[in-house]
C-alpha cells in the first residue's frame, strides 16, 4: 500500500492532473451533443432562403413566431401530437404491465418449459417489422380496425413486448433469489409478490424499459404510416412529413419548429422519467 | 415454496396475457408471411405457387447479396461501437462523473429523441459540399485537404451512416449500460479497492465480470436493432450512390411494396430473421462460455 | 390467510380484466371505421398534393352541387413515401376509395388495371358522352404510359419538361438558347470556361438526371425508342442506347452539373437556379409555381426562359415532340362506379381544368374553357406550348419494370458526378428492367 505515504493534497493534484484529459473529452463531448439543439432552435426560427442559402451556422434574421403558427395552424400538428399521445401512452402502459409479469413468470416462477417461452419472446426481437405489415393490415382490415387508432397501440403493445420480457427477465435474474423464497415463507401469495415485492426490486429496470420503449414508439414512422389511412389519425413524426411536397420540395422553418415542439415535449417527460430512475437510485444504493 | 413459485395458474395469469398479444401480433403474422415464401405474387394480382424458387434467387441476386454485405458490415461495426461507447460512457458516468453525471447524461442521451428525418438533415447538412460548404468540408478545407463529396462515394457514405446512428444513440446505450453498471454492489467495488485494484485492473477484473449480463442484453438488443437498420438509411442516402448502402430490410420493403413481389420480399426477409437468429445464438453460446469461466 | 385469498381474487380480476380488453382489442372492437352505410363520394390522396382536394373542394361548393348532394365528397389524405404500399394493401381488400391518386409505379397501375379494379374510363366516356373533355396531348400520355390503348385516368396535372434558362446569364455570355446537343454542348463549354457552372441539378433524386437521357435517346431515335426496349426488341446496352448515356455522362466528367452533382436534393438545386447559381436547370413546369413566388424567386421570373430539349443531329426525333408527364393523375375504381360517382365524374371531367388553374394556377390536362385574364408571361408560354404540341414523349423509365426504374433513378447522380460511365449505367438498368 505505498499510497499511504501520499498526502491528501498531493492526492487531490494528482487526481486533477489525472482526471482533466476525461474532463476535456466530456466537454467536447457535449459540444458534439448539444450544438444541433441549438442549431435545430435557431432553425425554428429562419426562413426557407435562409436555410438554403446561408451558412450552416448563421443566426436567424428575426425571431418571430410564424413558424410555430404555420406548424400548428397551416400543418395541424396539435392534432397529431394528441393522436401520438394517444396511441403512445396505452401501449406503454400496456407493455410495461404485460412485460413486467410475464418477465417474473419467466424468470422467477419454477415450471417447465420457461427456458422454450423465453426464446420464443427472443425470436421477436429478431423478426424484422416489415414482414408482419400485410399480414396485420389484413387482419385490422377484417376487424374493422382501420380508420381508429387501436392497429397503432395493438402493434406496438406486441412489438414492445418482446425487449421488455426479456430485459425483464434479465433483471429478474440479478434480484437474488433469497428475497422472494423468503416472501414466500411468509406467506404471502405470488401475485402478491409479484407485486409488492418484485415490482418494486426492479423499479429502476422499468423507468429504463419505459424510457427505451417511449422513444422507440413516440419515433416510430413505419407502423405509423402502414396503419393510419387518413388525414386525421396522423402521428407526430408522419406529421413532420407534412411540410414535404410532392416533388421532393422541404418548408423547412416550419418543420423546424415542428421538430422543435416534438423535442421540448420530449426532454420534458424524460427529465420526469430521469428524475424517478434518481430517485430509485438514491433510495437503493449510490456509487462512490 | 416451490409449489408456490410453480403454481400454474399463476404461470397463465402472469404470462398469459403478454403471450397471447405476442403470438397473435407478431406470431400469426410470421408464419403467415412464411406461407408467402413460396408463393410469387402480391395482394393485387393474387399469387402463385413457385417452390423454393424464390430462395434459389435470393442467393443468385447480386443486389440481395450486396444488401446482405452492407447489413453484415454496418451491424458488426455499429454493435461493436454502440457497445464500446455505450459502456465507456456507463463507467465515466458512474466513476468519474458520480452525482454530477445527471446533466451530462442527459444532454447525451438527448439526439436519441431527435426525429430521424431532423437528424439526416442534420447530416447532410454537416458533411455538405456543394453548394454551400457544410463544417466538416469548411474544416478538411482550413487544414489544407481538398473538399470532398461525402455522400457521393460508397464508401464515405457507409461512414457517414454509421457515424450518424452512433451520434444518435450512444447516449441510449449508455443510459441503458449506466443501469446496470450502476447495480453493482458498492461493497464489492470497495473491497476491491482494499485489495489494491484501481483503474482498469479494477474495471477489467470487477466491473466488467459483474457487468456481464447488462452487456450480454445490450449486445443482443443492439445487433438485432443494427442489422434491420431502415429509418436512418431511408433518410439519410435511401440507399445510394445506387445500391451501394442498401441494407436488407429496404430491399425487403422495394420488392414487397415496390416492385409487388411480396413472396420475394417475404423471402428476403426471412433471410434476415434468420441472420439475426444466427448472430444472437452465436453471441448467446459465446457469453455462455465466458460467464461460466468467470464463475469458476 | 383471508387477506391473501382477497388479494389473489383482486388481482385476478385485474389481470382478467386487461385479458378481455386485449380480445376485445383484437377481437371484436370493429364497427368504428371501415365502411360506410350512407353513399359518400371518397377520395383518397397524397398529403403532399394538396392542389386536388382542394379543386375538389371548391368544386363541390359550387359547380358540382348537385353531385355533392346526392353523394357528399368526403376527401382523405395520406402520406406519399408510403403510397404504392397502401395502394396496394388497400385494393388487396378492395377497399380502393371511388376516386384516388394512381399508382406511383406505371406496372402496378397495370396490375390494377389487369385485375378489373381501375374504371376505363375510355368507355365510360363513349357511354356517358363525356368525350373531348381531355386535351389530347394529355390523353396520349396516360395511354402511353399505362398501355393497352385506353384511358384508365384522369390528367389533374400536366407538365412539359425542357431547360429553363438564366437569361441574364446567357447573356453575359453570348449564349443564344440552344436548339441542338451540340449547342448546348458548347455553351456548356464556354459557361464553364467562364466560371460559369453549366447544369443545376438534383443529382440525389436522380431522375432529373435520367430525364435527359431519356430525352437524348427520345430526339436521336425516336419516340418509340424506350417502348422497343420495354417490349424487349431493343436493349438499352445497345451503342446507339448507350451513346444516349455516354453523352449525358459526358457532361458529368467535365463537371458541366458542378461539385458533387450526385447529393444535392431538389430543394438545393432549385434553390441555386432562383439565386443565379447556374445556367441551365433540367425540370418540369410544376416548378412555374416556384418560378412565379418573389420569396423564392431572387433573379425575377421575367429572366427565365424556357427552351425544349434540343435536338440531336441525325436523329429520328423532333424538337416539338414534348417531354411531358402527368404528375400522379387520378383514377376512379370499377367497383366504387355507380350513378352518383357518374355524376361527380362528369362534374369533374367538364370543370376541373378551369378550377384547377384559376383557384391553384394548377396546369391540367383537361380543356379549359375560361383561362384568367393576367398570367405571368412564362405561365403563359407553357400554356401555349401544350396547346399546340402535337404529341410528347415520356420519361426514360416510364415504360420500365418498378426495379429497373429504382436502380435508373439510384445511379442517375452517378451519371451526374462522373463516377459511373454510361455503359455502366445502362447495363444496370437494362439488367433490372426484367
Amino acid at each position: 500500500m505505498t499510497t499511504l505515504a501520499v498526502t491528501p493534497f498531493h492526492r487531490r493534484v494528482r487526481t486533477f492532473v489525472r482526471r482533466l484529459p476525461v474532463f476535456i473529452g466530456v466537454a467536447i463531448l457535449l459540444a458534439i451533443v448539444a450544438y444541433p439543439l441549438i442549431w435545430l432552435l435557431l432553425g425554428s426560427f429562419k426562413q426557407q432562403d435562409e436555410f438554403l442559402s446561408e451558412p450552416f451556422w448563421s443566426l436567424p434574421r428575426s425571431w418571430s413566431l410564424d413558424n410555430y403558427v404555420e406548424a400548428f395552424v397551416g400543418g395541424g400538428l396539435g392534432k397529431y401530437i394528441l393522436n401520438s399521445v394517444i396511441a403512445v401512452f396505452p401501449s406503454m402502459f400496456l407493455i410495461l404491465l404485460l412485460g413486467t409479469a410475464a418477465g417474473f413468470a419467466l424468470e422467477v416462477m419454477v415450471w417447465k418449459g420457461r427456458g422454450a417461452v423465453l426464446l420464443v419472446f427472443l425470436a421477436g426481437v429478431m423478426i424484422p417489422l416489415q414482414m408482419i405489415l400485410l399480414p396485420l393490415f389484413t387482419i385490422y382490415f377484417k376487424l374493422h380496425l382501420t380508420g381508429t387508432l387501436w392497429p397503432l397501440i395493438i402493434t406496438y403493445t406486441a412489438t414492445g413486448l418482446p425487449l421488455t420480457v426479456f430485459m425483464m427477465a434479465t433483471f429478474f435474474r440479478a434480484v437474488p433469489r433469497e428475497i422472494f423464497e423468503a416472501a414466500t415463507l411468509d406467506g404471502a401469495n405470488i401475485y402478491r409478490i409479484f407485486w409488492s415485492v418484485g415490482m418494486p426490486l426492479v423499479r429502476n429496470a422499468l423507468f429504463t424499459v419505459a424510457l427505451v420503449q417511449f422513444f422507440f414508439i413516440w419515433n416510430d414512422l413505419l407502423i405509423a404510416l402502414t396503419f393510419t389511412n387518413s388525414q386525421d389519425l396522423r402521428t407526430i413524426q408522419a406529421g413532420l412529413l407534412n411540410f414535404t411536397g410532392q416533388y421532393g420540395a422541404v418548408d423547412y422553418g416550419p418543420m423546424f419548429a415542428g421538430i422543435a415542439v416534438n423535442v421540448v415535449g420530449t426532454l420534458v417527460l424524460y427529465l420526469f422519467l430521469n428524475q424517478k430512475v434518481m430517485k430509485g437510485l438514491t433510495a437503493g444504493s449510490v456509487k462512490g | 415454496m416451490e409449489r408456490l413459485l410453480g403454481n400454474p395458474r399463476a404461470v397463465l395469469v402472469l404470462l398469459g396475457p403478454a403471450l397471447l398479444v405476442y403470438s397473435l401480433v407478431m406470431l400469426v403474422p410470421i408464419v403467415w408471411s412464411l406461407v408467402y415464401t413460396v408463393y410469387e405474387g402480391n395482394a393485387v394480382s393474387g399469387f402463385e405457387f413457385v417452390g423454393i424458387d424464390n430462395f434459389v434467387r435470393f442467393f443468385n441476386d447480386p443486389t440481395a447479396l450486396e444488401a446482405v454485405g452492407f447489413t453484415l458490415r454496418y451491424a458488426l461495426i455499429l454493435t461493436v461501437l454502440q457497445v464500446v461507447v455505450g459502456y465507456a460512457l456507463a463507467l465515466l458516468y458512474v466513476f468519474f462523473l458520480k452525482k454530477a453525471s445527471s446533466l451530462v447524461r442527459t444532454l447525451v442521451f438527448f439526439p436519441v429523441i431527435l426525429p430521424t428525418v431532423a437528424v439526416a438533415l442534420l447530416f447532410r447538412r454537416f458533411f455538405e459540399a456543394a453548394p454551400t460548404e457544410g463544417p466538416i468540408n469548411s474544416i478538411m478545407e482550413f487544414i489544407g485537404l481538398n473538399t470532398f463529396d461525402w455522400f457521393g462515394q460508397p464508401d464515405a457514405s457507409f461512414w457517414v451512416i454509421l457515424m450518424m446512428d452512433l451520434w444518435r444513440s450512444m447516449g441510449f446505450y449508455a443510459v441503458l449500460l449506466y443501469a446496470g453498471v450502476v447495480e453493482i454492489p458498492e461493497d464489492i467495488i470497495e473491497s476491491a479497492r482494499i485489495d489494491g485494484a484501481a483503474g482498469w485492473r479494477l474495471v477489467r477484473h470487477i466491473i466488467l465480470p459483474l457487468s456481464l449480463p447488462v452487456l450480454l442484453s445490450a449486445t443482443i438488443f443492439s445487433i438485432n436493432g443494427t442489422l434491420k437498420v431502415f429509418d436512418s438509411v431511408v433518410a439519410l442516402t435511401n440507399g445510394g450512390p445506387g445500391t451501394s448502402t442498401t441494407p436488407l430490410t429496404v430491399y425487403m420493403f422495394q420488392t414487397s411494396f415496390s416492385f409487388g413481389q411480396y413472396g420475394y420480399g417475404s423471402t428476403v426477409a426471412l433471410m434476415l430473421t434468420v441472420m439475426c437468429l444466427l448472430v444472437t445464438i452465436f453471441i448467446f453460446r459465446a457469453s455462455r462460455r465466458d460467464l461460466t469461466r468467470n464463475e469458476k | 390467510m383471508i387477506t391473501a385469498r382477497g388479494h389473489r381474487r383482486r388481482n385476478l380480476s385485474i389481470v382478467a380484466a386487461v385479458g378481455v380488453g386485449v380480445i376485445a382489442l383484437t377481437g371484436c372492437a370493429g364497427g368504428g371505421g371501415g365502411g360506410s352505410s350512407t353513399k359518400e363520394f371518397t377520395y383518397l390522396g397524397q398529403t403532399q398534393n394538396t392542389a386536388i382536394s382542394g379543386t375538389l373542394d371548391v368544386l363541390a361548393k359550387d359547380k358540382c352541387a348537385a353531385a355533392e348532394k346526392a353523394a357528399p365528397l368526403k376527401a382523405d389524405a395520406i402520406d406519399g413515401t408510403t403510397w404504392d404500399q397502401q395502394l396496394q394493401l388497400l385494393a388487396g381488400q378492395d377497399a380502393l376509395s371511388d376516386m384516388s391518386m394512381a399508382g406511383g409505379t406505371p406496372s402496378l397501375m397495370q396490375e390494377f388495371i389487369d385485375s378489373g379494379k381501375v374504371l376505363n374510363l375510355s368507355e365510360t366516356f363513349k357511354k356517358e358522352g363525356l368525350e373531348g373533355r381531355v386535351l389530347p396531348a394529355a390523353e396520349s400520355t396516360i395511354k402511353a404510359l399505362y398501355g393497352g390503348g385506353d384511358l384508365y385516368a384522369l390528367p389533374t396535372e400536366f407538365n412539359i419538361e425542357g431547360f429553363w434558362y438564366n437569361k441574364q446569364i446567357l447573356a453575359d455570355n453570348g449564349i443564344e438558347a440552344p436548339a441542338t446537343w451540340d449547342e448546348l454542348v458548347d455553351a456548356a463549354a464556354t459557361l464553364q470556361a467562364n466560371d460559369v457552372q453549366p447544369f443545376i441539378a438534383a443529382g440525389k433524386d436522380g431522375w432529373p438526371i435520367t430525364r435527359l437521357v431519356g430525352d437524348y435517346i427520345a430526339r436521336d431515335l425516336g419516340p418509340d425508342a424506350l417502348k422497343k426496349v420495354a417490349d424487349g426488341d431493343a436493349s438499352l446496352t445497345d451503342p446507339e442506347y448507350v451513346a444516349a448515356a455516354d453523352a449525358v455522362a459526358e457532361l458529368g466528367t467535365a463537371g458541366y452539373f458542378g461539385a458533387a452533382a450526385g447529393s444535392i436534393d431538389y430543394n438545393t438545386a432549385l434553390n441555386q437556379f432562383l439565386t443565379g447559381g447556374g445556367a441551365f436547370f433540367y425540370m418540369g413546369s410544376w416548378a412555374l409555381a416556384a418560378f412565379n413566388d418573389q420569396e423564392q424567386n431572387k433573379i425575377g421570373v421575367d429572366n427565365i426562359g424556357f427552351t425544349p430539349f434540343p435536338t440531336v443531329e441525325g436523329g429520328k426525333g423532333t424538337i416539338d415532340q414534348v417531354p411531358a408527364n402527368v404528375g400522379i393523375p387520378v383514377m376512379f375504381t370499377e367497383k366504387g362506379y355507380d350513378d352518383d360517382v357518374a355524376q361527380w365524374l362528369d362534374c369533374v371531367t367538364a370543370n376541373y381544368g378551369d378550377v384547377a388553374l384559376n383557384e391553384f394556377g394548377q396546369v391540367t390536362g383537361f380543356v379549359v374553357n375560361n383561362p384568367p385574364a393576367d398570367q405571368p408571361a412564362l405561365t403563359q408560354e407553357v400554356q401555349n406550348i401544350i396547346a399546340e404540341a402535337p404529341s410528347s414523349v415520356l420519361w426514360f423509365e416510364a415504360a420500365f419494370s418498378p426495379e429497373a426504374t429504382a436502380v435508373s433513378q439510384k445511379n442517375g447522380g452517378g451519371l451526374a458526378a462522373g463516377t459511373l460511365t454510361g455503359e455502366a449505367f445502362m447495363k444496370l438498368v437494362q439488367d433490372a428492367n426484367k
